[in-house]
């Protein structure tokens, strides 16, 4: 640690790379600056996600009363009148929001988040390299990805509104949606098809990108089983997004050619809406083939949306317990087996259609298999706590949350694998918990950890602990508080499309014979607790945002390149790493966890320490004195 | 910094960045069309109508199909030139390359060109027509004759085809919001057009009563234009949006009055369940609080029933004022009157709803509603050349019902003696056909049986039903010969109807109550065509993208190549590779949409 002390002030005359403002900032082709553009975007979608929830969540809890000033101010006095019904939330509006919730958290919130900035940032200092593959063809994955991201947000200030049907866009409902509207290419869920084209583009450059850098620009003696956990999970992610959406991509052209050019791809023989009578189509298609093409990346996608945060979460904890990564090759067969399964789970997200049991009972099979890798997983992660002396460093505290969470959302996927279960749970509250369980206080979680564990690098200032407790502790208690009723609520039979949070199936009366209304009335109330816990944890993240600026600027710096005295080669870097990354030529030695050798004075041995020469001396020199040749 | 590995390959994986980059981009590529072939298996097994087979010329896809394969071993060639630094060779093999991709995508376009003037009509018994629509004539429709009359005009000066809903329009009442802009611009050119005017049928005020804001107020008689409609819409919407503020305003205040009213009543507490529900006091322990559980739940569903912003005031410019007082006019639609009627026309996609003889309305896709006397609107097709009883044969067995009778009680049968006249020949040709192939051991397909393609209808409009007779060996109905031209670009109706005496095509017009489905042979016709344009359309794009890359090495790689060879031959070797997939993509395309 103490030999990279110098390196950092080194870094300026490293080299003389100045491409002004706007190539620097804008339009760069550095993969640490796009990682933050990454980042910096998916927050911001986050937040927005986040607050069409708060909106949806008064809606549930109180569908008679007119959503409170705090939450209406966002909104034109023209989209007031033109989508609240005396400030009450309509069933469209809920929709509205609902499809454009899942569908910006998913796309355009945690899988940028988790693959493209932190893969982006963090994988090419992980292996040494100076950058990306194609750097030119990452800048373009970026901007294409906000030009979806705005073509489909842009959909709620036409006529139209955004989409309404569901995230997963399932026809014939997706298909006939907005026919109301001339000019199809100005319909909000025209619109959302066009995005999610570009979206798919955006990932599969991304995906090229990111496999070729990782095959190719590994540093010299950077062999695959040396490769940090991080580097793998970014390859499983890369492929299954590489060889995932393009079916998907073919699903939303198709849609988009029933909706602009009157194909019937999705939409049976037959079809009928009360506003229009029986419409005028061909007919002769098949909604379950939107289904099979939508959930076969759909799955996947989990894992694109897992895999970066296990990845985080799998570099923090090393770090902070001071010993190696339990079962690290167990661990790295276990994402590819993971990877590899997770492109014949799909259609357990179907069970209801019909397919048939023979189709149900493959897929419960697929679907038991896969969770053996999850838990070798999670578990080599909780053992690799065991024993070692734990640092409760903020990425720390976040990495610990990560895996009791991510364990309650994976342990409560279980029933859904199973289609006799399943037939009751279906579209439940339960299915919402359970899966937010995985994405919210798991995924998130682990991303959290990862900008905690990141930032010093990135900023050369560490965030402050005080405003991270504020941060975490409210954040975990709301979670649960929002997420575990719904599990019951689930059971109980609450739908998951209900705007009114179940209000219309109430009992009338109090000595009411209808059960079903009954157990309603007895639920109802937990829907008030989740959305007060809800809009408490959007207060819960303004500690997080505070202390985003205010540590960017004015935290306490960092007093070497190597703060958490780690020893994956990101932190051979100057702080911040420069353009070209390294400042000597990159060799690596060992593996990515040596933690506490008894062989070393040091608890840690970095992957690019040269080896010691002779038994009685310490630590040897690095190889940082001589800059890279240029 | 340079990235490594550009030009020269990394030692332990053999491989420079961009070869990796590029399979791993064929592979996604491949999971795209796998994507859409599975889809065409899918859509094929699970077809409810008569899936089309060997319905596209053959000779211009396999010309294609030759054409790419030269060109992929053109691709090599070059690339093979760059790597013995041979650059005049490059530049004629590359030269070849990218011309091939031309004529690739001359042959399409001309395929597609048929296709998009091609015209098809599923009948409401579901018996199929196709062929071409005759263009609107000054004077009327209905001349048999085939000549030339001089064709009516739209008010953007084009051709107008027989194929529309026709509304002599007496007024037009318009969703203020919704109303599509470029519609009302036709409207107004049609007016115009027809010397007509269209006017304001009542006076509209948007003002609040004591106003008189001029902005808001239009009077009876102002004309349509699309300026006129903004400001009626702007108008409204300010009102519309003002209402809603206030309302809003008015509903929470009411919310607040209810609650500080439930508030001073114990609130949700049990006294009040007591106090509203005397009957849970006589319930058991258990039973009375799964009672007010209920109760407590359906609370605030019972107070929704009971709060109602009329009823309270609040304060607007320091006035306590009711929602009834201060509400502004909001009106949602408005109408305008046309003088002189005049004929409107619409494409059935713009109209909502069946269409039923003699209605008084059309309502559009916009919510604008065409009031007047519905004409007479048939689809007149001039040229028949295709006429298909399989669909209806399919929904006449799912129901039980002789096929042929079916046939013989279709309207094309009943209503159209031309027709009729046909099908008992092609009903003849089948009988032979039958013979023929009985003594082989087969029998006519489906389509052999219920559908005559142009060919066949040629045949039987010049021959007469004595003479009848389906060629020895051929085992097909009776057709005549094609010409080259007719292999690409379908029936060359000007010289096969030059003869008077004997039309080689007939000519029918539909009754518009008749019209199932109309298009043209387009995505919308039915999940085929769809495919078929979705896949080759794909590949087309792909076939232009690949050969403006390898056109970028041809042109402009001089300078590359002088600088750094080895380098252009990289990205030739990649840009061969990706040409080589997209061959590879029409060799699956071809036979499945062309020979199966």
């Amino acid at each position: 640690m103490s030999a990279h002390a110098a390196t950092a002030d080194q870094h300026d005359d490293h080299d003389h790379y100045d491409p002004g403002f706007l190539k620097k900032y804008v339009f760069s082709t550095d993969h640490k600056m796009i990682g933050l553009q990454y980042g910096i975007t998916a927050g911001c979608f986050l937040l927005f996600g986040f607050f069409l929830m708060m909106v949806m969540r008064w809606s549930i809890a109180y569908p008679h009363e007119p959503l409170p000033e705090w939450m209406r101010f966002f909104f034109s006095e023209n989209w007031q009148a033109r989508w609240l019904q005396d400030g009450k939330v309509t069933g469209d509006t809920y929709n509205m929001f609902g499809a454009m919730h899942g569908t910006i958290m998913v796309f355009l919130g945690v899988v940028p988040l988790g693959f493209g900035a932190f893969g982006n940032f963090v994988t090419p200092l992980q292996i040494g390299a100076p950058d990306m593959a194609f750097p030119k063809l990452n800048m373009m994955s970026y901007w294409v990805y906000l030009a979806g991201g705005l073509v489909m947000c842009g959909s709620f200030f036409m006529e139209s509104g955004a989409a309404k049907s569901g995230w997963t866009n399932y026809s014939p409902l997706a298909g006939v949606a907005d026919v109301q509207i001339v000019n199809q290419w100005l319909a909000g869920q025209t619109q959302w098809l066009v995005g999610l084209v570009l979206l798919i583009t955006s990932s599969l450059l991304g995906a090229v990108n990111f496999i070729t850098t990782i095959i190719n620009l590994r540093a010299r003696g950077m062999t695959w089983m040396r490769l940090p956990f991080f580097v793998w999970a970014m390859l499983v992610t890369g492929f299954l997004l590489l060889l995932a959406f393009p079916p998907l991509e073919a699903a939303g052209i198709m849609q988009l050619m029933d909706r602009t050019a009157g194909s019937s791809f999705f939409l049976p023989s037959g079809l009928y809406t009360k506003a229009e009578g029986l419409l005028e189509l061909s007919g002769g298609g098949s909604p379950l083939l939107f289904q099979h093409l939508f959930w076969f990346l759909g799955h996947p996608e989990v894992y694109v949306l897992l895999l970066p945060a296990i990845a985080c979460v799998a570099e923090i904890i090393p770090a902070n317990t001071r010993k190696p990564l339990w079962g690290y090759k167990a661990m790295v067969y276990s994402v590819l087996i993971l990877g590899f399964l997770s492109f014949v789970v799909w259609a357990h997200h179907m069970y209801l259609t019909g397919m048939g049991p023979v189709v149900s009972t493959w897929f419960q099979t697929t679907t038991v298999l896969i969770s053996i890798p999850s838990v070798v997983l999670l578990t080599s992660l909780i053992i690799s706590l065991w024993g070692g002396s734990i640092r409760f460093t903020p990425a720390m505290m976040w990495a610990c949350a990560f895996l009791p969470m991510f364990g309650i959302g994976g342990l409560t996927g279980l029933p859904l694998a199973f289609n006799l279960a399943d037939l009751h749970l279906h579209d439940t509250y339960y299915v919402i918990g359970h899966f937010h369980y995985v994405v919210a206080p798991g995924i998130l979680f682990g991303l959290f950890a990862g900008v905690y564990h990141w930032f010093p690098k990135i900023s050369g200032r560490y965030m402050s602990s005080k405003l991270s407790h504020l941060h975490f502790w409210p954040s975990l208690i709301c979670m649960n508080l929002i997420f575990f009723p719904m599990l019951t609520q689930g059971m109980a039979g609450f739908h998951r499309r209900w705007y009114n949070g179940g209000d219309a199936y109430l009992a009338k009366s109090p000595d009411s014979t209808n059960i079903f209304s009954s157990t309603v009335a007895e639920h109802i109330d937990l829907n008030i607790l989740m959305s007060n816990a809800a809009w408490l944890m959007a207060l819960a993240q303004l500690p997080f945002l505070i202390n985003l600026i205010v540590s960017t600027f004015w935290g306490r710096k960092v007093e070497s390149d190597n703060p958490w005295n780690a020893t994956t080669l990101e932190w051979a870097t100057p702080t911040p790493p420069g353009h070209g990354n390294f400042t000597f030529d990159v060799a690596v030695y060992r593996g990515p966890y040596e933690y506490s050798r008894p062989d070393c004075d040091d608890d840690y041995l970095p992957q690019w320490i040269a080896p010691k020469r002779d038994a009685g001396q310490p630590d040897a020199e690095p190889a940082t004195s001589e800059p890279a040749s240029h | 910094m340079e990235i490594p590995y550009i030009v020269t390959p990394r030692k332990d994986t053999g491989l420079f960045n961009s070869k990796i980059g590029i399979w791993l981009f064929l592979a996604s590529e491949v999971m795209l069309f796998g994507g859409f072939f599975s889809a065409y298996v899918f859509l094929r097994i699970g077809a409810d109508y008569p899936w089309p087979e060997r319905t596209l010329p053959v000779l211009p896809g396999l010309i294609n199909t030759f054409i790419l394969i030269a060109s992929s071993v053109t691709v090599v060639f070059a690339w093979a030139s760059l790597k013995m630094r041979q650059w005049r060779r490059f530049q004629i093999f590359m030269g070849i390359t990218v011309a091939c991709a031309a004529i690739f995508m001359v042959f399409k376009l001309i395929e597609y060109n048929v296709k998009f003037h091609h015209q098809a009509v599923r009948i409401d018994d579901y018996s199929v027509v196709e062929g071409h629509l005759g263009y609107e004539a000054k004077g009327g429709h209905g001349h048999d004759d085939h000549a030339e009359p001089e064709p009516l005009l739209d008010a953007h000066g084009d051709k107008i085809e027989e194929n529309h809903h026709k509304v002599k329009a007496s007024s037009l009442t318009f969703d203020i919001v919704r109303a599509y802009n470029p519609w009302v611009e036709d409207f107004v050119a049609e007016a115009t057009a027809a010397e007509s005017k269209i006017t304001l049928a009542a006076d509209v005020d948007f003002n609040a009563s004591g106003e008189s804001d001029e902005k808001k107020k239009f009077t009876k008689g102002a004309e349509l234009s699309s300026d006129i409609l903004a400001s009626i819409s702007s108008a409204y919407v300010a009102n519309r949006n003002q209402n809603a503020a206030w309302r809003t305003d008015f509903l929470t205040e009411a919310w607040d009055q209810k609650w500080a009213e439930v508030k001073a009543n114990d609130g949700l507490g049990e006294g009040a369940f007591a106090a509203e529900f005397p009957k849970g006091l006589e319930l058991g322990p258990d039973e009375r609080k799964l009672a007010y559980a209920r109760w407590k739940g359906g609370k605030r569903s019972r107070m929704a029933s009971e709060v109602d912003l009329n009823k309270v005031t609040i304060k607007v410019d320091g006035k306590q004022v009711h929602y009834a007082d201060i509400e502004l006019p909001e009106k949602e639609t408005v109408t305008f009157e046309i003088d002189k009627p005049f004929t409107l026309r619409f494409p059935g996609h713009d109209v909502i709803g069946k269409y039923i003889p003699e209605a008084t309305q059309a309502v559009l896709r916009d919510g604008t509603v065409v009031a007047g006397e519905y004409e007479d609107s048939p689809m007149v097709f001039h040229y028949v050349d295709g006429i298909d009883f399989q669909h209806l044969v399919m929904i006449a067995e799912k129901k039980g019902q002789d096929p042929l009778v079916a046939i013989e009680n279709s309207w094309l049968i009943k209503e159209n003696h031309k027709v009729a006249e046909l099908w008992e020949k092609h009903q003849k040709a089948v009988g032979q056909l039958e013979e023929a192939l009985a003594a082989k051991g087969r029998e006519p397909t489906e389509k052999d049986r219920y559908r005559m393609g142009w060919q066949e209808i040629a045949y039987y409009m010049q021959t007469n039903l004595e003479d009848v007779q389906i060629e020895e060996g051929a085992y097909a109905a009776p057709k005549v010969a094609m010409t080259l031209k007719e292999q690409f670009k379908g029936p060359d109706y000007a010289t096969r109807m030059a003869d008077k005496g004997k039309p080689q095509f007939p000519h029918i017009s539909i009754p518009r109550e008749h019209v199932m489905l109309d298009s043209k042979f387009k995505p919308k016709w039915n999940t085929y065509y769809a495919i078929y344009f979705t896949i080759t359309g794909l590949h087309g794009l792909h076939v232009v993208g690949g050969a403006i890359v390898l056109g970028y090495y041809l042109f402009f790689g001089r300078k590359m190549y002088l600088s750094n060879p080895e380098w252009l031959a990289n990205r030739v070797e990649i840009g061969g590779l990706f040409w080589h997939f997209v061959d590879l993509v029409w060799i699956f395309a071809f036979p499945i949409f062309y020979l199966m």
